[in-house]
C-alpha cells in the first residue's frame, strides 16, 4: 500500500499494523509508539479483539443451501429435470406401499448381495421408466447384438410368442456392481423381466415372492437365471420351460 | 425434449458453454464472500439472497468482459453495486452523502485507561446479538469497510477497488469503525 505520512495518526496507523498492510519501516515506527505509549497499546488489544471477535462469529457464516442451485438454474448451469413428474410421484408411492406392505424388505434382508432383491428392484425400476426397455424389438437379432459391449457377455435370446410370451426387448440392469443383461418378454398385459447373471456356484432352481413379485431362478449353461413378474407362478413356470427348451441360436 | 438454452430468464441471452465453464470458476467459488457481504449491506439474509442472485447474473452477462485478475475483488464489486441498488430502492436513507461521513469527527477514541479493566477481555467476550446490532447500525461506507476486511478477508487493495476509494480512506473508514463497535460494546462506565 501507499505508505501514510509519518506524522498521522498512530490510532489510525495501528489498524493498518493489525491489518498486516504497513509497510517494515512504518511497522518499526509504530512498534516503538505501542512500546511507549499504554493508550495505544490498549487501542491494538481492543482492536485485534474485536477483529477476531468478527471473524469467528461470522466469517464461517455459509450461503444458503438453495442459492447455489437456484444461481446454477438461472445461468443454465443446471438442468431442470430433476422436478419429479406426477407420473414418477404415482409410480413411487405405489413404490413405496409394496415395500412398505413387505415386512421381509426392511427386517429380514441380508447384509450380502441378495441378487432376487435386486433384480425384483429393478423390475420395479423398469415399470416405472417411460418403458421397460432400453432396446424394443421383438426380433432377437436385433436384442442380441445390442448387448455386445455393454455387458460382458450376450445372453442367450429367444422369441417365446408362439409360446404365449412374446420378447419385446432388453435393457442393461444392475447386481451388486455388475451389468447384467435382462431381457424383457410379455404374457397378456404382464410383463417379465429375465435377468442372466454368470453363476459362481451352482445351486438348485428356487421360487420366491418379494415385494408381490414371483421370482423364480434356475441355472442353465453356466448361466443363472433370474425372471421376476407379477404373473402366477405357473405362468412362470411355463414361461422357464418355454425357456429351457427353445433352441438357443 | 433437449435443453433450451438461455430460454429461462432472458431470451435475448444467448448462453454460451464457454461463458458457463468461466462463471462456474470466476463466480461460484465466491458465492459464500458475495452472501456474506449482502447479508451484512441489506442486514437481513432473505434479501441477501435477492442480491446475491441478481449480482450473480449480472456477473453471468458482464462474464466476458472480465480480466481475469482478482476474481474475487471483480464480483465483490458486483455485489456491492446489487446492494447500493436494493438499498436505494428499500433504505434509502442508509445511503448518506460519504463526504458527511468523513467530516465527522470520529469519536475520540477514548482509549481505557485503566490497567485493571482489559478492554480487549471483555470485547472478547461480548454477546453476537450485540455485536451483529453494532455493527448493522453502522453507516453503510463504514460497515462495508469492515464487513470486506474482518468478514471476507480482503486486503485493503482489494477493498479500495471494490470500494472505489483510495487505500488510505479504505484505512480510516475501518479505523472509525472498529472505533465505533469498541466504544458501543465497552460496558457501561458507572
Amino acid at each position: 500500500m501507499t505508505a501514510p505520512e509519518p506524522n498521522s495518526d498512530n490510532g489510525l496507523l495501528v489498524h493498518g499494523y493489525l491489518d498486516g498492510e504497513l509497510d517494515p519501516a512504518h511497522a518499526l515506527e509504530l512498534e516503538r509508539a505501542l512500546a511507549a505509549d499504554p493508550a495505544l497499546a490498549a487501542e491494538r488489544d481492543s482492536t485485534a479483539a474485536l477483529r477476531n471477535l468478527i471473524h469467528d462469529r461470522f466469517a464461517a457464516e455459509r450461503a444458503p443451501a438453495g442459492l447455489r442451485s437456484r444461481i446454477e438454474s438461472a445461468v443454465g448451469l443446471r438442468r431442470e429435470q430433476s422436478r419429479p413428474t406426477w407420473g414418477m410421484l404415482a409410480a413411487a408411492s405405489v413404490l413405496v406401499a409394496v415395500m412398505a406392505s413387505s415386512t421381509t424388505w426392511l427386517t429380514l434382508r441380508p447384509p450380502q448381495i441378495d441378487v432376487a432383491e435386486m433384480v425384483v428392484a429393478d423390475h420395479l425400476r423398469s415399470l416405472m421408466a417411460p418403458q421397460p426397455t432400453d432396446v424394443s424389438s421383438t426380433d432377437r437379432h436385433t436384442v442380441k447384438p445390442w448387448f455386445n459391449g455393454r455387458v460382458p457377455q450376450a445372453p442367450k435370446v429367444v422369441d417365446l410368442t408362439p409360446e404365449g410370451f412374446p420378447l419385446i426387448g432388453g435393457r442393461v440392469d444392475v447386481v451388486g456392481r455388475a451389468a447384467v443383461p435382462t431381457l424383457v418378454y410379455r404374457h397378456n398385459q404382464h410383463l417379465i423381466s429375465l435377468t442372466a447373471v454368470p453363476e459362481t456356484s451352482a445351486s438348485a432352481p428356487a421360487r420366491r415372492t418379494i415385494a408381490g413379485f414371483n421370482v423364480l431362478e434356475w441355472s442353465d449353461s453356466g448361466v443363472r437365471y433370474w425372471a421376476v413378474s407379477d404373473v402366477g407362478m405357473s405362468d412362470l413356470d411355463s414361461f422357464a420351460k418355454a425357456f429351457r427348451e427353445a433352441a438357443p441360436e | 425434449m433437449p435443453f433450451r438454452r438461455g430460454a429461462q430468464n432472458d431470451a435475448r441471452c444467448v448462453i454460451r458453454d464457454e461463458d458457463q465453464a468461466r462463471f462456474r470458476t470466476v463466480v461460484l467459488p465466491h458465492l459464500g464472500d458475495c452472501y456474506r457481504l449482502a447479508r451484512w449491506l441489506t442486514g437481513n439474509r432473505a434479501d441477501a439472497e435477492d442480491v446475491v442472485q441478481e449480482a450473480c447474473l449480472d456477473a453471468f452477462r458482464g462474464i466476458t468482459g472480465f480480466n481475469g485478475s482478482h476474481p474475487r475483488a471483480w464480483v465483490l464489486t458486483i455485489v456491492r453495486h446489487a446492494a447500493y441498488r436494493w438499498l436505494r430502492k428499500n433504505r434509502p436513507t442508509a445511503l448518506v452523502v460519504v463526504d458527511d461521513l468523513e467530516a465527522l469527527s470520529a469519536p475520540a477514541a477514548q482509549i481505557a485507561d485503566s490497567a485493571q479493566t482489559p478492554e480487549a477481555a471483555l470485547i472478547a467476550q461480548a454477546d453476537t446479538a450485540r455485536l451483529e446490532q453494532a455493527i448493522a447500525a453502522l453507516p453503510v461506507p463504514f460497515r462495508e469497510a469492515l464487513v470486506l476486511r474482518d468478514v471476507n478477508g480482503l486486503d485493503y487493495r482489494d477493498i479500495a477497488d471494490v470500494t472505489g476509494v483510495p487505500i488510505g480512506t479504505v484505512m480510516s473508514r475501518l479505523a472509525r469503525a472498529r472505533r465505533r463497535l469498541i466504544t458501543t460494546l465497552r460496558p457501561n462506565e458507572p
